[in-house]
């Protein structure tokens, strides 16, 4: 996956349009990314990638870059 | 108003599968005004039972991980009027159980009529945040059932 098809599935977990998600994107800037959201974002990386993270992990997630580099650690980010 | 939507569990696979029924009363309250001289049963209450059978599969499985709450309904569809008198069978399947949440595809039918669809998401609350001692009738009762002799739930 590159890191423009990772934005859109950001985008499209979060319920965003990919044009208003970049990789600098603070939490706070994204309504959906809620107590909720982690959740959501905790399944999605689950059944999309088998990636399965804490809730210790993704809490302190701060912007969409802190999900790309998930990505990227796990290998799902092509360089 | 009590809100246990399901009266009796039928079959139980704990985390994985799930099959119980609600017994739609003729004079529930709900009829009186949805709809008056149509009364058909609300799809959010159905939704509501498949979110409460799905539920008791989850905390069946795993009471330490908290009590399921419905956190989102995925998809909900509605494919025939649910009338008063009938009995709907709900069904669970659980797609994905993880400590922090999970995931279950409903159905209920009544007769051989599949009624109502959905995919829920669910998160878990602790236990602590319940009062003390709290216990769910309905699983308890399929449980005392289990122990009796029949081993069967009556219709």
């Amino acid at each position: 996956m590159s890191q423009l098809e990772a934005l859109r599935w950001i985008a499209q977990t979060f319920e965003e349009s990919p044009e208003r998600i970049t990789a600098e994107t603070s939490r706070d800037r994204i309504p959906a990314w809620d107590s909720l959201g982690v959740l959501t974002l905790m399944a999605g990386l689950d059944q999309d990638f088998g990636v399965l993270l804490s809730d210790a992990e993704l809490r302190p997630m701060a912007s969409v870059g802190d999900i790309l580099n998930v990505l990227q650690a796990h290998g799902k980010i092509s360089a | 108003m009590r809100f246990i939507l399901v009266d009796d569990i039928l079959d139980l696979d704990p985390g994985k599968q799930i099959r119980g029924l609600k017994r739609i009363g003729i004079d529930e309250d709900y009829f009186r005004d949805h709809f008056p001289g149509f009364p058909v049963v609300p799809g959010v209450l159905l939704t509501e039972m498949m979110a409460q059978l799905a539920g008791k599969c989850l905390d069946a499985e795993n009471p330490s991980r908290g009590r399921s709450m419905l956190a989102a309904i995925e998809s909900a569809k509605f494919r025939h009027w649910v009338n008063p008198g009938e009995v709907a069978i709900i069904e669970a399947t659980i797609l994905v159980s993880r400590p922090q949440f999970a995931k279950a595809k409903c159905q209920v039918h009544v007769g051989e009529k599949l009624v109502a669809t959905s995919e829920l998401f669910f998160s878990f609350v602790p236990v602590s945040q319940f009062a003390p001692g709290f216990r769910d009738p309905v699983l308890e009762r399929y449980y005392e059932s289990r122990q009796q002799p029949s081993g069967q739930t009556p219709l």
